[in-house]
């Protein structure tokens, strides 16, 4: 049936009606805290650069009118208590106007030695704002340093990315400079044009995030600027994104998870089934509020972090996906306590997914596979190409929309109130879809962005791991990954008694299979656009299909009909063990995994 | 106005209905029973559209059973009453008439109407806090919001009370009188002897027996005749000053009545007993009704036969 807007949004409306009837005012006085309490934390991190949890630690004794008073003030860790006072942690003893040292006396504990060293560090930046206040900056900061990061496969850091010349007559360097610090050094030494493009990072296609203020602090320090002022940057960026986006949508998951649930217990959804509605009307109307929910929420933090529309439209297939795998979750779960697991599973998950990628943020283009990255590169203000988008929330939306689609095709009489296994529902979410022997090929090519995401993530997680190691590795999870994928939807479809068991139909539908898997994995060629064909895992998990090989025609020509070949082969080889039932299934499969595991070994050993 | 023919539904290996082919008139109300795993469910859950047939055509008003005008066209009450409990009865029956495209005033009448006339109390209070009774009908209300010209009701009366089961049936009679066609399944054999005008018994996924209450009595059930004569005739038993004799044919009560003359005396009167629906079943199916009991006046639960409570005419007047 088709969808029609206009019962969709009825289901909607009375979905709302009934999950605000259904709240009580205590849980929805709580729920509404907690949310506070979670952007209130979210927004202080990030208006604050972080929470003050070392507020007023220290005790430092030290006389209103001493010049060390200030510093001590302005310290979050210190705390000016008038000079003699006893327990005081550092003493300044600076009574005699005429003596410019002053005598700074500590108790000898743990404790005094890291006061005193927070002291010295008070004063440093008490004294370094002091310096940026000159006017002559050149005289204030006579050696001054620009970071500029580059990609660490291509480049090495070398000590010409970037210079400030000392009095800033040429404070420009060749792939971006600074505007902050070097910029103004330029400026204030003798009034030549010291002014960048872009920021530290703008060359290298991602670069260190320079927010500025107090969210600059967030990515741990300045790109330009004094040596002192110089730190890496830490990915505290991405922790704190990954919180504020992606812990309210554990809100929404739980109301979303239980209002599908409640449909399936004591079979309150069978009447809706009998309404003249299409079961995606339905799906779609009950889903509404809850992505709703999430994008309004995603609004408002991507407006508290000062992103954009960028951010919300990085986040919102996140969102989407939550929702989605709930849904399943939901449509397979047989109880709360299931659903509970669904929902934290897919929660960790999900973040585990944005989050460790985006780490890598100012480092590799593997850190687009995570559309936190694309947020992260909003608040930095670079752009964004439509390329690096679809790259990156590209697999979020059809993984989004498989699953959608997926759950609606078990979401009749016979499933939803059936207290059926897990697995035995996934097959026969699955065979839903199969109707003739051409839906095969269609159900293999909509396992690819299930099987790019899987393969992305096995390259974010074998990323650490020593280069020759990880290729292995992530060759034996390539060819796991796309053999599961190609047969799963061949045995559920012989599972279900949807086609004869028999050797023609076991290879024609292998055939189908194969070949639509490859048709679909010719989409990966997506990852040469943002560069991630140029890393060497990149290569191995994308580059054995022929993609981007950059050999001749002839060559070029057999690596497009190699892999066609080998998806062929192999699923055929597990269809004709799917025929036989699981047991059987699985050791075809097995036999199918090593060959498609030599195949991807001998390619990548041939290219280099 | 419903039309199954040769439904068959099979789950995997399990065969739950197997080429049930059937028809139901317009303003009929047609029975479904049969024990536990009959296939009588999944025979009005078809024709509710809620399960696809393996095989077979069903249709509802010459359309194909699930498709939209048909659900319009359908109200459907299923074995329990899955509410939304956190709605008042008003609020969930202006749902469903809002999934139905029921006009705001059209829809407020019909409710109001339909809760009056079942005599619905707490109409604003949540349905989580109303008897199991009240639900109930609250369930036959919303399969009424859409004013359909077919009912599917599966064991309407399930669960409830005496008292509230005999004004759910009486109310299913007084939809049948208002030209509403209804499909009626139940457990209680006296609920369907005394409500439906047709009857078709499943069994096993098949259809065992069919037509009136009392064609399938006359095609499987038994007539048996106790014939009281003055005299003692051949086979007959002493019943205080006259004798008993009991026999299953028209055949043998004439015999009897010459028998009788013979000897001096006469037929003085004939009862007849007819098998019940459920002795029927029991015949037919070969197992008991699960939740069948005997409800008729003056009956025990180990009479396992109905006495009428007047004996009909013999086919010949006695002597």
């Amino acid at each position: 049936m088709s969808v029609s807007p206009r019962k969709l949004l009825r289901v909607a409306r009375w979905e709302v009606s009934r999950a605000t009837g259904s709240l009580d005012r205590r849980t929805a006085v709580l729920g509404a805290v907690a949310l506070l309490l979670t952007l209130g934390v979210a927004a202080g991190g990030v208006l604050a650069g972080g929470v003050a949890l070392d507020e007023d630690i220290y005790a430092v004794a030290v006389s209103p009118d001493s010049p060390y008073h200030e510093p001590v003030s302005d310290s979050t860790p210190l705390e000016a208590v008038p000079a003699g006072a006893p327990n005081a942690d550092v003493y300044v003893d600076d009574r005699d106007p005429s003596d410019r040292e002053a005598t700074v006396s500590v108790a000898n504990t743990r404790k005094g030695q890291a006061a005193l060293g927070a002291f010295r560090s008070a004063v440093e930046r008490h004294n370094n704002r002091l310096l940026l206040a000159e006017e002559n900056q050149s005289a204030a900061f006579p050696v001054g340093v620009t970071l500029s990061y580059v990609e660490r496969a291509t480049q090495r850091v070398g000590a010409n990315d970037g210079t400030a010349g000392a009095g800033g007559d040429d404070a420009t360097g060749d792939d971006g400079t600074g505007d902050a610090g070097g910029g103004d050094a330029g400026e204030a030494g003798d009034g030549a044009d010291g002014s960048g493009t872009g920021d530290g990072g703008a060359g290298s296609g991602l670069g260190v995030p320079d927010l500025g203020g107090a969210a600059g602090s967030l990515f741990g320090g300045q790109p330009t600027g004094s040596p002192a002022e110089i730190s890496p940057p830490f990915p505290f960026s991405s922790l704190v994104l990954a919180f504020a986006f992606l812990v309210p949508m554990n809100f929404v998951i739980q109301a979303y998870g239980s209002t599908i649930l409640n449909e399936r217990i004591n079979r309150r959804g069978e009447l809706l089934l009998v309404a003249p509605l299409s079961r995606t009307d339905i799906v779609a109307g009950k889903t509404l509020p809850y992505a709703g929910i999430a994008l309004a929420a995603t609004t408002i933090i991507a407006v508290a972090v000062g992103g954009g529309p960028l951010s919300v439209a990085a986040v919102f297939p996140i969102a989407l996906v939550f929702l989605a795998a709930t849904f399943v979750g939901a449509m397979f779960a047989r109880s709360f306590k299931e659903l509970t697991f669904v929902t934290v599973t897919v929660s960790v998950a999900l973040t585990t997914y944005a989050f460790v990628p985006a780490i890598f943020a100012t480092v590799t283009p593997v850190a687009l596979i995570s559309p936190l990255t694309l947020v992260v590169r909003d608040l930095q203000g670079e752009a964004v190409s439509i390329a690096e988008y679809l790259f990156s929330t590209g697999p979020f939306y059809l993984v989004a929309g498989t699953l959608f689609a997926m759950g609606v095709g078990v979401y009749r009489e016979e499933d939803m109130f059936t207290q059926r296994a897990v697995p035995l529902k996934f097959l026969d979410a699955l065979a839903v879809h199969l109707h003739r022997p051409r839906d095969v090929a269609l159900l293999a090519a909509l396992s690819i962005p299930f099987v790019f995401v899987a393969e992305l993530l096995g390259i974010a997680v074998l990323f650490a791991l020593p280069e020759g190691a990880a290729i292995v590795a992530l060759l034996v999870v390539v060819a796991v990954v796309e053999e599961v994928a190609k047969g799963v939807g061949v045995y559920a479809g012989f599972h279900q008694s949807r086609f004869e068991r028999d050797l023609p139909t076991a290879l024609k539908l292998g055939a189908l299979s194969g070949a639509g898997f490859f048709v679909a994995e010719k989409a990966t060629a997506v990852v040469q656009v943002v560069g991630l064909g140029s890393l060497p895992l990149g290569q191995a998990a994308f580059g054995t299909s022929g993609v981007g090989s950059g050999l001749g025609p002839a060559a070029g020509l057999a690596l497009l009909a190699l892999p066609l070949a080998l998806h062929v082969v192999t699923a055929a080889i597990g269809a004709v063990g799917a025929t036989r039932g699981r047991r059987a299934w699985a050791g075809t499969l097995l036999v199918a995994m090593a060959i498609h595991f030599g195949y991807d070994l001998t390619v990548v050993s041939t290219l280099g | 106005m419903i039309t199954v023919d040769g439904l068959r539904k099979v789950y995997g290996d399990f065969v739950a209905v197997q080429g049930s082919t059937f028809d139901v008139e317009p303003g009929e109300i047609f029975g479904v029973v049969g024990p536990n795993g009959a296939g009588k469910t999944t025979t009005l859950k078809t024709l509710a559209g809620l399960i696809e047939p393996t095989a077979g055509a069903v249709r509802v008003a010459g359309e194909p059973a699930g498709d939209p005008e048909t659900r319009t066209a359908l109200g459907f009450l299923p074995e329990e009453s899955p509410l939304y409990e956190d709605m008042t009865a008003r609020s969930y029956l202006r749902f469903f008439a809002d999934l139905y495209d029921v006009p705001r005033e059209t829809a407020n009448q019909r409710i109001e109407t339909a809760l009056d006339d079942l005599e619905l109390e707490h109409r604003d209070r949540r349905l989580g806090d109303v008897s199991k009774g009240m639900k109930r009908k609250v369930a036959i209300a919303r399969s009424l919001v859409n004013d359909p010209d077919v009912l599917i009701y599966d064991e309407p009366a399930s669960g409830l009370d005496p008292l509230t089961t005999n004004y759910v049936l009486e109310y299913v009679r007084e939809l049948a009188d208002a030209g509403k066609t209804v499909l009626f399944s139940a457990h209680n054999l006296y609920h369907v002897e005394s409500v439906c005008d047709r009857v078709v018994i499943m069994n096993e996924g098949e259809i065992v027996a069919r037509g009136t209450v009392e064609e399938i009595r006359a095609e499987h059930g038994e007539t048996t005749y106790r014939v009281f004569t003055t005299v003692p005739v051949d086979g007959s038993e002493p019943d205080g000053d006259r004798h008993v004799s009991t026999v299953d044919s028209m055949d043998a009560v004439e015999g009897i009545r010459e028998a009788a003359a013979d000897a001096g005396g006469e037929v003085v009167d004939i009862r007849t007993r007819e098998s019940t629906l459920e002795e029927i079943f029991l015949d037919v199916a070969g197992q008991p009704m699960p939740g069948s009991r005997r409800v008729s006046p003056g009956a025990t639960d180990g009479d396992r036969r109905r006495e009428p409570s007047e004996p009909p005419e013999p086919p010949e007047a006695a002597e």
